[in-house]
């Protein structure tokens, strides 16, 4: 009888939702909305580090809250650079370069009216990183573990100065800072302790404020007016976010005026969209979309003329192609004109001839081809066109004497095998993983890939990679606390990346996105992240 | 009849905790980190741990089935690994929206159902009835979500009369209160009514035919009987059968409708059960299927009683 | 997927042994039936295509040319178009019978097997094995069918075998319920009951007549099976949890081709037209054979 009272009672559960969920817009008339449908399948957590990547970050992150430094994503034309958030300026000990200071901005206001100082940085500092306090959250503290792992303690000094030492000397603590986002302590008070409450009536200190929250469906924000950046205040009185998964969806409800801006819409859309006089708006951004490779005994791609081979035989342009126009053939791990891309001598382009050579001095040719086995995803987060783009690499590789092999894996069970590095038994005969990549800052970028002393789990170096050179221009960068000079050594780093084809680098993504006519105001960053606070919807 | 019932109701618990034992075996089958999901690029194998043992999966098998089970039992189905809400939170809406979808089905199912049943008993074995019966069999074997893409095709790109995905902005509420709800509802429903729409022909088929053969309707029918009496005559032999059918077809329906429900991105059960099954939302997934299953045994069990109660003839096991 | 098993198709056993002139009768009865003749013919087309398609399909259902994505039907180089990777579209739906048709036959004849297995053992040893298994298989039948299917393969992850997997256990709860309900009947026969009397050798006649009695019926649903069974296989590819990539498969096609049905409509919805074929021939062809070998009629 359990289980049916159970049946039951979910079904009153069920039509008890119908009664009370309030789905329609809350727009009162006259306001101005922005509706948005981004491509996650729900609305990523509100409570404080948000899930769901790096569109968590980009529609809730910066929008609710703020961190000490930001991104300043106000230009479309160079890369964004780190500046003030929460905190007006920092600096860094001359002696043992571990610890630093954190001079706070100071009247700056949460949502609910409580004040932002040092107490709260602090505590936000445990809620993510020490299990033993109160308000510590187990799902805040997974969400922002990529980018608290240098921390090694903090404390106030006063009520406007905190003091953060490192773990080991770290020149891009900024950078991971902006991403470290600062909640109010008073309203997690103010709903009984419970991170669960919070997460439907949140508080930062942000330019927008939650105003409504329907799980899977819907979240509206407000503008925040008191925001302490009065440049970004925002134009419009309430965004809308919508989750849509299904590009088809997006393409759908974008046309017929139910959103006025899709995330990602799928290239094959593209022409109905331009001759529906939609606006395409598209950038480069910290994008790769590489194959991830092992050096290991076992792999044909531990030769550098292997590796090389397969970077000459790709024809990007017809990726390009492929994709309606909206990528960019890969020249390295980062973008042409990315001030980390250094002079390195290895072009890469596509090249059949050179490659077909470097091959047969590798000792392979088409009667005897080099064969590869790669993890592939079917889908998933920054992925692009997984299944397309591999089968024409495929095809590519052929021409010239490389056989690829795929197994195919659904998103979540690739990020697993790509976590679990070349060397582990689950990987045994896999040769590289196809999973899309960001150098959104140094570290995940150049630094945690390339270094030896960074392979999984300790960073990002999947398939053991080794240059003593690499190295030792990894841990002079980490030393480097000017940003110019930081920038040198990492054009350097990158440099030996691509001479020594540590991978396999084919497009960036150039972010494609739709809007409506009506959409002004926006500037496209080259960023993963992208500030809505300048955008309106002219009204019809 | 009563002892009938009761025993019928008690033969259904072995089948449920079956049920709640398959469900969970299922997850613990699948291969790949259930964390995999929950932790952010780079985690480090402290952090892999830690998480682990905060979301159980650290304890032997059959304690955590027990600990799963008696949590269930008082309604609790879990914590999503992803949304971090309680399972029947994220059920719920979900099962509301298959269940729109899947009674506005059944409903269009049955009403052609009957016309096809009726059209085609009446003339059994002339080439009415052949057509008929053929258009009934490709209800069943056509794929449905293929059709539904047809539909899209028609109706959505070379018309552009009928909005093809989604729900619309009004959410459920809307789905039967507005024009632009109602119009949402109407390719996916269309879509999934097939199915019925054939077994309930089948079934109506049969039964005219039933009703036609026998002696007293034969003679009236010579006299000029209304095919209308003969109509009132097979509801009252054939309905019970028919409801107990559309009880069964909307069952499957809810636990089917994953196909359809991705062809037109509706966001129901289907569409919850695709991410489970993609972000590998283990405790979402073991509710999702659970929870489908159960209603699927109670509506069963329900179909079963209300048919013996309605036509206590009918005897069973 | 329409998915409903009829669970009463052994009420009725004939305790005959079929005769010569019963396939002579079949064949007269065949041959009155255009549409089964017919629907057997055009399957047999689209299975011969399968098997001989190295020497019909027209180019190599593989090879990808990025210049000719997405042509319409009728195109000089595509007689059926071509899809999003600028492979023949015709190559790839002669192909795709392989493995489509593959998948809907493989699981029908494992789950048949095993079901006829456990249901003989179930039905032929009756009291607590009987209970044991024929509870269990209960249990498997509390599942809606789609949703099962989708759930095992969903957590196995794709690829041919775990679908296959995935569908011989939908199967197996039909397939074992109508033996052990045959076998059951069988044993309940007095003669049935002399000859288990007599030992070994009679074991051996029971299971003999149990075997005989079985075929028919189980033959009968398993066919009609096959129609869902491809129904449901292409299904699962369509979801990603089927066949994976590059392979031609009619459900996989249909996946990757709705990213495009907005740009090439007709090319998006062509692979369901063969598995909409295949499968309505299957169940009529069924039907029109069981209505043929019905003795009674």
């Amino acid at each position: 009888m359990t289980t049916r009272r159970e049946a039951l009672g979910l079904l009153s559960a069920g039509a008890l939702s119908v009664a009370s969920s309030p789905l329609l817009a809350q727009a009162k008339p006259g306001e101005s909305v922005l509706r948005i449908a981004m491509t996650v399948a729900d609305i990523p957590l509100t409570s404080g580090q948000p899930s769901q990547g790096a569109e968590g970050i980009r529609f809730i992150g910066i929008n609710l809250y703020d961190g000490l430094t930001r991104w300043d994503l106000s230009h479309s034309d160079k890369a964004p650079a780190i500046v003030p958030g929460l905190a007006e300026s920092w600096s860094v000990s001359e002696t043992d370069k571990k610890t630093w200071t954190f001079k706070l901005r100071q009247g700056v206001k949460f949502h609910d009216g409580s004040t932002f100082d040092a107490d709260t940085v602090i505590w936000n500092l445990d809620k993510l990183l020490t299990p033993s306090a109160p308000q510590y959250d187990q799902a805040q503290s997974n969400q922002g573990s990529s980018f608290t792992g240098s921390l090694a303690s903090w404390r106030k000094i006063d009520a406007s100065t905190v003091e953060i030492t490192t773990k080991s000397v770290n020149a891009l603590l900024p950078y991971f800072i902006a991403s470290i986002f600062m909640c109010s302590p008073a309203r997690w008070e103010e709903m009984g302790r419970d991170w669960n409450k919070v997460a439907s009536r949140p508080s930062g200190t942000g330019p927008w404020m939650l105003d409504q929250l329907v799980p899977r469906q819907r979240a509206e924000l407000v503008r925040n007016p008191n925001h302490w950046n009065k440049d970004r205040i925002p134009k419009s009185d309430r965004l809308v976010l919508v989750p849509m998964p299904d590009a088809n969806t997006r393409v759908a409800a974008l046309l017929s005026g139910q959103v006025d801006w899709i995330e990602a819409p799928p290239p094959d859309a593209m022409t109905q969209l331009k001759q529906r006089k939609m606006q395409l708006v598209s950038n480069i951004y910290p994008h790769i979309w590489p194959y991830q490779i092992s050096v290991l005994e076992d792999s044909p791609l531990r030769d550098v003329r292997v590796r090389k081979a397969a970077n000459l035989a790709i024809d990007r342009d017809g990726l390009v192609n492929l994709l309606g126009g909206y990528a960019q053939a890969a020249k390295g791990m980062v973008d042409r004109k990315h001030p980390w891309f250094g002079k390195p001598s290895f072009d890469i382009r596509y090249d059949r001839k050179e490659a077909m050579r470097l091959l047969s001095e590798a000792g392979y040719g088409p009667d005897n081809p080099a064969r590869i086995k790669v993890i592939i995803s079917s889908s998933g987060s920054g992925q692009m066109q997984p299944a397309s783009m591999n089968e024409y690499i495929k095809e590519n590789f052929k021409e010239v004497g490389i056989e690829m092999e795929f197994e195919v894996l659904d998103w979540e069970a690739l990020r697993a095998r790509r976590r679990a590095g070349a060397f582990s038994p689950e990987n045994k005969g896999r040769h590289g993983v196809n999973n899309s990549w960001t150098y959104w800052d140094p570290d995940i970028g150049l630094i945690g890939v390339a270094s030896s002393k960074r392979r999984v789990p300790n960073g990002y170096n999947w398939g053991g990679y080794e240059n003593p050179k690499a190295d030792e221009l990894a841990d002079k960068a980490l030393q480097t606390f000017d940003a110019a000079e930081q920038d040198k050594v990492l054009a350097d780093l990158h440099t030996i990346m691509v001479d020594d084809a540590m991978w396999i680098w084919v497009v960036h993504d150039l972010n494609p996105r739709a809007m409506s006519p009506r959409v002004k105001g926006f500037v496209q960053a080259q960023s993963w992240f992208q500030d809505v606070t300048p955008v309106r919807v002219e009204p019809a | 009849m009563l002892v009938y019932i009761a025993r019928r109701i008690l033969l259904t618990l072995p089948i449920a905790i079956g049920v709640s034992l398959v469900c969970f075996a299922l997850i613990h089958l699948a291969p790949g980190d259930p964390l995999s999901a929950v932790l952010p690029e780079g985690a480090s194998s402290e952090v892999i741990a830690r998480v682990r043992e905060a979301y159980g999966f650290d304890r032997p098998l059959p304690v955590q089935y027990l600990i799963w089970l008696k949590h269930v039992l008082v309604g609790d189905f879990g914590t999503s690994i992803i949304t971090r809400r309680p399972v029947t939170a994220e059920l719920a809406p979900a099962i509301a929206n298959t269940m729109a979808v899947a009674a506005v089905a059944v409903v269009i199912g049955f009403a052609a159902g009957i016309v096809m049943g009726c059209v085609s008993g009446y003339r059994i074995g002339k080439p009415a009835d052949r057509l008929v019966s053929t258009i009934a069999l490709s209800g069943v074997a056509i794929p449905h979500y293929w059709l539904g893409m047809v539909l899209i095709v028609v109706f959505g790109v070379q018309f552009n009369i009928l909005p093809t995905s989604g729900m619309g902005d009004g959410g459920i509420g809307s789905l039967f209160t507005t024009w632009n709800g109602f119009l949402h509802l109407l390719l996916p429903a269309v879509t999934l009514s097939v199915i019925p729409a054939s077994i309930i022909a089948r079934s109506v088929r049969g039964a005219v035919a039933e009703v036609l053969k026998q002696d007293h309707i034969q003679t009236l029918y010579a006299k000029g009987l209304a095919p209308t009496r003969v109509f009132r005559h097979v509801m009252k032999n054939a309905l019970a059968t028919l409801l107990a059918l559309m009880g069964l077809q909307f069952a499957q329906l809810l636990g089917g409708s994953i196909l359809v429900e991705t062809v037109f991105a509706w966001p129901g059960t289907g569409f919850l059960l695709n991410t489970a099954i993609f972000t590998r939302d283990l405790p979402l997934l073991q509710g999702i299927i659970l929870a489908l299953a159960m209603m699927f045994v109670v509506i069963n069990l329900f179909v079963d009683v209300l048919q013996t109660v309605v036509d206590p003839r009918i005897k069973r096991i | 997927m329409g998915m409903s098993f009829p669970t009463e198709v052994a009420a009725d056993i004939g305790f005959s042994q079929p005769s010569r002139s019963f396939w002579a009768v079949v064949g007269r009865r065949l041959r009155r039936d255009p549409l089964t003749v017919a629907c057997g013919l055009i399957l047999l087309a689209i299975i011969l295509c399968a098997i001989f398609a190295p020497w019909i399909a027209p180019a190599d259902p593989y090879k990808t040319s990025m210049a000719y994505r997405l042509r319409p039907p009728g195109d000089p180089r595509f007689l059926l178009g071509s899809d999003e990777l600028g492979r023949d579209l015709l190559s790839r739906l002669i192909y795709g019978g392989r493995l489509s048709i593959f998948m809907g036959f493989a699981p029908v004849f494992l789950a048949t097997l095993i079901g006829t297995t456990l249901g003989i053992i179930a039905g032929y040893a009756g009291g607590t094995i009987n209970a044991l298994i024929m509870r269990a298989i209960d249990v498997f039948y509390a599942f809606p069918s789609v949703l099962l299917a989708v759930a095992i393969s969903g957590v196995l992850g794709a690829g041919l075998v775990n679908t296959i997997i995935a569908m011989t256990l939908v199967f197996i709860p039909p397939i074992a319920r109508i033996t052990e309900s045959v076998a059951t009947q069988v044993r309940s026969q007095d003669f049935i009951k002399a000859a288990q009397a007599t030992g070994a050798s009679g074991t051996s006649i029971v299971l003999g007549h149990v075997m005989a009695n079985v075929t028919g019926p189980v033959l009968s649903y398993a066919s009609s099976l096959v129609s869902v069974a491809i129904v449901m296989a292409s299904g699962l590819s369509f979801l990603g949890l089927g066949v994976t990539p590059p392979e031609p498969e009619w459900g996989l096609m249909l996946n990757t081709l709705r990213q495009s049905i907005y740009a090439a409509p007709i090319n998006a919805i062509l692979p369901g037209v063969m598995i909409f074929v295949t499968s309505i021939c299957l169940s009529l062809m069924s039907d029109g054979l069981r209505q043929a070998m019905d003795v009674k009629q």
